[in-house]
């Protein structure tokens, strides 16, 4: 994560964004208190506090249980993610090959995978896989961005004497890329952590985790609870990457800023035929269909349940009841992606204006950062029935979901960006008289451009996410209610369908936009930035 | 010789090191093992199991329980496809409708719920008292409960689309803030919770409203029944001896759970006492619990056929209770 806008304060004096965060609670406080929200729905700080102390007993074992399904995921995903990583940086090639599957797993709207894994995995599994597949893309990149960018005066001195790529690798590559890996891992945990409460909401068997708990709590019409187990979930993964941040500027003294990298590495091939390149695309393509086949051969789940790419395509087009299916996919299309492309460029718009501010204004972009964080970080299901007392079950709140899930990582990204605009780029205007919106509009905002690009990548399938959220909890629409209904009616057919083609939509719509990208910037001559 | 499984090769080893997360087992050596999947978190609902697994009632009849509870999402039916259970609790209706559309091999043996509990639940100053009254009205229902209640508002004559249908996450906050004018849930349950609040509801039930249909109707597939029909037998006795013992006196078991089934649910025991005295009336019957008359099978056939579910008595077996 970037360094927020004015994180650092002067010595000797209260570092705004603590007396900003103070000023809030008290705010919250009075709101809260006085029932001023909601109708009373949004608790007071103390009145949580004080329901955490009543279920103090009943959180040890659920924060256990989320911390083995994290941590294992953490282990795997970092494993897998490292692994693939060295034979990505060092195999062009293969980096080729697996972008298909890299582009899924990015893009995976995790709703949508979740009530397959609990399908057809028992226990803790659906778990750790999820915690897996949020971890694997942030580490693996990070470990191919770190490899790529090692220092080719030390390579060329273990080449000098006679070292082979084996000792490249282990002597030059890996070290230099560590302080890459181990920002990696403060992105990843956080992400271990959600990816596992997340997958803790489809069940599956096991009574202990906060997403359980938070799932029992649901029925107690007890907010103060759902905020309490919220919070708790938000530390957790505060916690997290707070100390991989130690472990890394301990051990590499890196304080490097690190956002979620969301340029899927891909290689380059330009210089290979046509054929061969042709071949390689195809191979990317079927990849991830053939990993879909392995998993299910892999779990063995009975063919009523687990669908393969051709059960879907079977059910979708050749089935008696094919042209039902297609009707309600369709309806549930229709309604679903207006929703998330509106919303996806309001948060995209909101956190231009926000960065765009924060070198305006910074004072009061800092005491909005805070409530920006929470929201990242507390879990949907406890935000939604208050969401759901302010705003309604209509539009207007799947909106506001997926504004608030697409917001925050764009706006890092961006303010990020704007950040690393040239100083004397910014003052030659200033220096000719120019205002303070004139250099932006000038200057700023064109050289942002890049960075504009990479929000949008990283939006894409959050949008999708939120609005699937919103709808699956609320409004009771398009693809969220059509993938919860068919877990309702057992229609096993649909609910594979529902999570191929959220998989399809996001990869599809992020590789409109690295298209786009790559036209645009070429053209301004820019380079991507990652 | 170590053969490796196509399970284990995704790795569920990983969950096998946890011991923590494994389901509670009552162990008994040289006795058969049987998973039963819960429909539901641990609560007041599955008492009748709690206290048979406590009193080794299942032990006694060489049977190697495992306990799986289920939770909002988890789908009982799909645990036993998938053979990560051999016996579970369902709603008869997306039990009936899969079987009829799509061939899953399903048997009923038995059912817990005489009269399903499920109702549509409102606040007594904004009353919904019979189906009528929901037109115009917002009702939030649980997505799996959806088609239970389109069947009910067609067998009384109300067209479903008058009926502004929600999502429900099992939170009765929205209904207490009158955001929805009711909730469907069980009327055995939900009313404690809102009126702990100082909110009276009112409720009525979809069976007393001609959705004739039993709940946590006990299912398994074709194969355990063949394969594990004795065991089968065993539980339906070793449970109706549990849920015996249980009614005898429902407020007395309840407590002895706090820290052990109950533990860590965030429910009350206050709770879950009103949900035995609330359930007992509709579990209980004169030919024994679980025990499914010609009379109650011909009235589920002919509730869900009326909304488009075809259902056959060839897919109730009735012939396990007969042995107990």
């Amino acid at each position: 994560m970037a360094a927020l806008p004015g994180e650092r304060a002067s010595a000797g004096r209260i570092p705004p964004g603590l007396r900003n965060l103070v000023i809030l609670l008290l705010l919250w406080e009075v709101v809260g208190h006085f029932g001023l929200v909601a109708q009373g729905a949004l608790p007071s700080p103390t009145a949580i506090l004080e329901r955490l102390w009543i279920d103090r007993a009943d959180y040890p074992r659920h924060i256990e249980a989320t911390l083995i399904g994290s941590s294992l995921g953490f282990l795997f995903g970092n494993l897998i993610g490292v692994g693939a990583g060295i034979v990505f940086a060092l195999s062009p090639r293969m980096l080729r090959l697996f972008r298909g599957v890299n582009v899924a797993i990015f893009s995976l709207p995790a709703i949508a995978i979740a009530p397959i894994l609990t399908l057809t995995l028992t226990g803790m599994e659906p778990r750790v896989v999820l915690a897996t597949l949020g971890v694997y893309f942030v580490t693996m990149t990070a470990t191919v961005v770190g490899i790529s960018q090692a220092d080719s005066r030390a390579t060329d001195m273990v080449r000098a004497y006679g070292g082979g790529r084996v000792k490249v690798l282990t002597m030059v590559q890996l070290r230099g890329a560590l302080p890459s890996i181990l920002s990696g891992f403060r992105i990843a945990a956080p992400n271990a952590v959600l990816g596992a409460i997340l997958a803790e909401f489809g069940g599956g068997g096991d009574r202990w985790g906060l997403g359980v708990y938070l799932l029992g709590s649901l029925g107690q019409g007890m907010p103060t609870r759902l905020w309490g187990i919220g919070l708790v979930a938000t530390a957790i993964a505060g916690l997290s990457y707070l100390a991989f941040a130690l472990i890394a500027r301990r051990f590499v003294g890196a304080t490097r800023a690190v956002t979620l990298n969301a340029a899927v590495p891909g290689g380059d091939a330009t210089d290979e035929p046509l054929a061969s390149r042709l071949l390689f695309a195809a191979g990317s393509l079927a990849l991830p269909f053939c990993f879909w086949w392995l998993f299910i051969w892999g779990t063995g789940a009975p063919w009523l349940i687990a669908k393969t790419p051709l059960g879907v395509a079977d059910y979708l087009f050749f089935s008696p009841a094919s042209a039902s299916a297609q009707a309600r996919l369709l309806h549930a299309l229709g309604q679903t992606l207006p929703v998330t492309g509106i919303g996806m460029l309001v948060g995209l718009a909101f956190a231009f204006l926000l960065a765009i501010s924060s070198r305006l204004f910074p004072e009061a972009v800092r005491a909005f950062m805070p409530v920006a964080l929470v929201t990242q970080t507390m879990p949907l299901v406890a935000l939604t029935p208050l969401l759901v007392l302010i705003l309604g079950r209509g539009t207007s709140l799947t909106l506001w979901v997926t504004i608030s899930v697409t917001f925050f990582p764009a706006f890092v990204t961006l303010a990020q960006g704007l950040a690393l605009v040239p100083r004397s780029a910014v003052e030659l205007p200033r220096a000719y008289g120019a205002g303070v919106w004139r250099e932006m509009r000038m200057v700023t905002i064109p050289a942002s451009l890049p960075y504009l690009f990479a929000a949008t990548r990283l939006t894409v399938p959050r949008a999708l996410l939120g609005v699937m959220i919103a709808e699956w909890l609320a409004t009771g629409t398009g693809l969220g209610n059509l993938l919860n209904q068919s877990r309702g009616y057992l229609d096993y057919g649909m609910i594979w369908t529902v999570a191929a083609v959220a998989v399809l939509v996001s990869a599809a719509c992020y590789q409109i936009v690295v298209l786009a990208e790559r036209r645009v910037l070429r053209r301004l001559g820019m380079r991507t930035a990652e | 010789m170590l053969r490796l499984n196509r399970r284990r090769f995704l790795g569920s080893s990983a969950a096998g090191l946890v011991a923590s997360a494994l389901p509670m087992r009552s162990f008994a050596a040289g006795s058969s093992p049987l998973r039963m999947q819960a429909s539901w978190i641990n609560d007041g609902e599955f008492m009748g199991y709690f206290v048979a697994i406590d009193k080794g009632y299942y032990k006694a009849e060489g049977l190697d329980l495992t306990y799986l509870p289920g939770g909002p999402d988890v789908i009982p039916e799909s645990t036993i496809i998938a053979g990560h259970a051999d016996l579970t609790l369902t709603t008869p209706d997306t039990t009936i409708k899969a079987i009829a559309e799509q061939g899953a091999p399903f048997k009923i043996i038995g059912t817990e719920y005489q009269k399903n509990p499920l109702g549509v639940i409102s606040l007594a100053s904004k009353p919904i008292r019979t189906p009528a009254d929901l037109v115009g009205k917002t009702l939030a229902v649980p997505p799996v409960n959806v088609i239970s209640v389109d069947a009910m508002l067609k067998l009384n004559h109300v067209d479903p689309s008058k009926v502004k249908i929600v999502p429900y996450a099992y939170d009765p906050t929205p209904l207490i803030k009158g955001e929805v004018d009711a909730t469907l849930d069980f009327v055995t349950d939900v009313p404690y919770t809102i009126e702990q609040q100082g909110v009276k509801v009112v409720s009525f039930l979809l069976y007393d409203y001609g959705f004739t249909i039993y709940n946590d109707t006990v299912v398994v597939t074709e194969d355990v029944l063949k394969s594990k029909r004795k065991e089968l037998v065993a539980w339906l006795r070793a449970s109706r001896k549990g849920w015996n013992d249980n009614f005898a006196d429902p407020k007395a078991w309840p407590p002895k759970f706090k820290d052990t089934w109950f533990k860590g649910s965030g429910r009350t025991v206050g709770n879950e006492v009103f949900l035995n005295e609330a359930q007992k009336p509709l579990i209980e019957t004169p030919k024994g619990i679980f025990s499914m008359t010609e009379e109650g099978i011909d009235a589920n056939l002919k509730a869900l056929a009326d909304v488009g579910i075809k259902g056959t008595r060839k897919m109730f077996d009735t012939t396990l209770l007969e042995e107990i």
